[in-house]
């Protein structure tokens, strides 16, 4: 019984930070309709961000997130301005292959600067533990938790109630609608790309811990975060926080319960049942 | 059925010609280029195979590499595990990966998946496929499987590698890239275009659109699984981290997205392009710094993207031909 709560419990601490992850991108989709497939490689970029800047002045990853978040944020509105807005217009796929020629560009930038050993970024937190009756939990997961869900709710708020929000939910809704009611569509397709790619620096800073960092991950995030996302029904706010806590619980179930290869495919067959069986819970856009 | 423009570009000594002079590239060029053309063959060959589904019906399919793995892993593994001759592997390795494409088509109609999802549940496909292949020792687990050496033996599916491997690879090459040729004259070609672009009405006007995209599924699969065989054997190690992962798919996608979707000669045109730079690139910058040369082409696939958003081959014919009555119309 206990492997079941530990499991549990991981599987929540873990999805959580995953829902994060997926929110930016599912804001992104939902504004400029771009699924981003260097979504991964962003994340990469800023862990590596915070490794630079541990090894440079021996700043906790925690602390490095003041820096990483406005430097993401210029390089997602750069990215988005210079390299995205022009493809507007053309077929999905052609901004799909422009996203994985810009993440071969990230993952091998990454690669020239830091090498293809796998790293690790210390930090206060990595080895503290909190025992609670049979189940161990580490701390770097529960502020992972804590803070994933926080900000959840703060990107919430301000999606309901301020006019940045409410701009973003229109042009959302309808962009040719939003545009006449003078709202400057490009300019918040520009800045919720930016805010997206910001929220990976915080994410990135919550992975951080104890996990082990190498350029090629990239494609790897990509893909949990793509799960997750359409899972959550593309846009759905709830439904992608939800879908985090899907694919981290049968990521967490998988390893504990099945044998390695069954246990990695765990998650993906889930997917795919989901996918099938229940897409009335997936409510993206008729194409 | 098919309609005329197929056989003029049958008898077409353009054609015939290019590709007499390309099979006479590996006498003057050294051993080290003729591997790169190889190559460069097997992608144009890979793409080709990938634009029936991808480019004509508009299915954006990253489940490739299941058939590209089907078509390596399972003709090695049934050579070297249970001695089975390759010729036999690869026609049972090509069953097999039609059924897996069958089977996705089916599962696509039934459950009536949109662009995205269908993109994403291939993509799972394909992940799946790679851990099953990496957990599963009959196919040769994480470490692979290592074929015996090629000595030349036709019976055996062995051609001798070198230039031997690079004439199979130009005839399968100009083979794939015919049969989309004829695909686009065909009423099939006809019919996956009026799915890609409105699949309501194409159902409306009575296209059986199970049918069709079945169809063209189960060619792309069969013939992405040859190609996998052939590679494998030219290889002569079946690498799962290759062969079976969905990076390969991406490429391949790349390659076809990049050189003009959907039209006979874009894959190839893409293929020929990118491959022999990426090669060279590696050649000449991978020792020195890694990474350099992946990071060079990554630029140049966003810069080629962002000039011309349509792909290289319609930018090629608005320089070149102002009427292009040699390509098939879509």
């Amino acid at each position: 019984m206990s492997e079941l709560w530990q499991a549990l419990a991981q599987g929540v601490f873990i999805g959580s930070t995953y829902g994060l992850l997926a929110l930016g991108m599912g804001l992104v989709y939902g504004v400029s309709g771009v699924v981003n497939f260097a979504h991964g490689d962003f994340i990469s970029l800023a862990m590596f961000m915070c490794l630079a800047l541990f090894s440079a002045f021996s700043l906790d990853p925690y602390v490095s997130v003041l820096i990483t978040i406005p430097v993401m944020t210029a390089i997602g509105a750069l990215v988005y301005r210079f390299l995205l807005r022009p493809m507007v217009g053309y077929k999905f796929l052609m901004v799909v292959q422009l996203t994985l020629g810009l993440s071969l560009v990230l993952q091998n930038g990454i690669l020239m600067i830091f090498g293809g050993q796998p790293a690790r970024t210390p930090s206060i937190v990595e080895s503290k533990l909190i025992i609670l009756g049979d189940v161990v939990l580490r701390l770097a997961h529960v502020i992972a938790c804590a803070v994933a869900f926080a900000m959840a709710i703060g990107l919430y708020v301000m999606l309901r109630s301020t006019d940045f929000g409410r701009s973003i939910r229109a042009v959302h809704q309808n962009a040719h609608a939003a545009a006449l009611m003078g709202i400057d569509v490009g300019r918040v397709q520009v800045m919720t790309f930016a805010l997206g790619i910001g929220i990976l620096a915080v994410a990135a800073a919550l992975l951080l811990p104890g996990t082990p960092i190498q350029p090629t991950q990239g494609l790897q995030y990509t893909v949990i975060t793509l799960l997750v996302v359409v899972l959550g029904g593309m846009t759905n706010f709830v439904g992608i926080m939800l879908g985090g806590l899907v694919i981290g619980i049968s990521e967490a179930m998988g390893t504990v319960y099945v044998s390695d290869t069954l246990g990695r495919l765990v998650p993906y067959a889930i997917f795919v049942l989901i996918m099938l069986f229940r897409p009335q819970g997936l409510t993206w856009r008729a194409s | 059925m098919i309609k005329d423009d197929f056989f003029k570009t049958l008898a077409s000594p353009w054609l015939w010609g290019i590709v007499l002079l390309g099979a006479m590239l590996p006498m003057v060029l050294s051993s080290y280029y003729t591997h790169i053309l190889t190559i460069a063959l097997v992608y144009v060959a890979l793409a080709s195979a990938w634009n029936i589904v991808g480019g004509m019906s508009g299915q954006i399919s990253l489940a490739h590499s299941l058939f590209i793995g089907t078509g390596a892993m399972l003709s090695a593994a049934l050579l070297v595990k249970l001695g089975i001759n390759m010729w036999a592997g690869l026609v049972i390795a090509a069953a097999t990966a039609g059924l897996l494409g069958a089977i996705i088509a089916w599962i696509d109609f039934r459950f009536q998946l949109g662009h995205l999802s269908f993109v994403l549940i291939t993509l799972a496909f394909a992940e799946m496929a790679s851990i099953v292949v990496e957990g599963w020792d009959f196919l040769g687990g994480a470490s692979g499987l290592l074929l015996p050496q090629d000595t030349g033996n036709f019976l055996d599916f062995q051609f001798g590698g070198g230039r031997g491997a690079f004439w199979v690879m130009l005839g399968l090459a100009t083979i794939i890239v015919l049969v989309n040729v004829a695909i686009l004259n065909s009423p099939l070609g006809y019919y996956l275009r009026t799915i890609r672009d409105n699949e309501k009405a194409a159902q409306a006007i009575g296209v059986n659109v199970l049918r069709q995209k079945t169809t063209a599924m189960v060619i792309s699969a069969v013939l992405t699984s040859i190609v996998g065989t052939a590679y494998v054997r030219y290889l002569t190690f079946a690498d799962p981290y290759l062969l079976a992962s969905p990076v390969i798919t991406i490429e391949i996608v790349l390659f076809a997205t990049v050189g003009g979707l959907g039209r006979a000669y874009g894959p190839a045109l893409g293929a020929l392009l990118l491959v022999p730079l990426g090669e060279v690139l590696r050649g000449k910058l991978g020792g020195a710094v890694p990474g350099l040369h992946y990071f060079i082409y990554g630029i140049v696939v966003i810069v080629v993207i962002l000039a011309t958003p349509s792909g290289l081959l319609p930018l090629f014919e608005r320089l070149f031909w102002r009427r292009s009555r040699m390509l098939p119309k879509i």
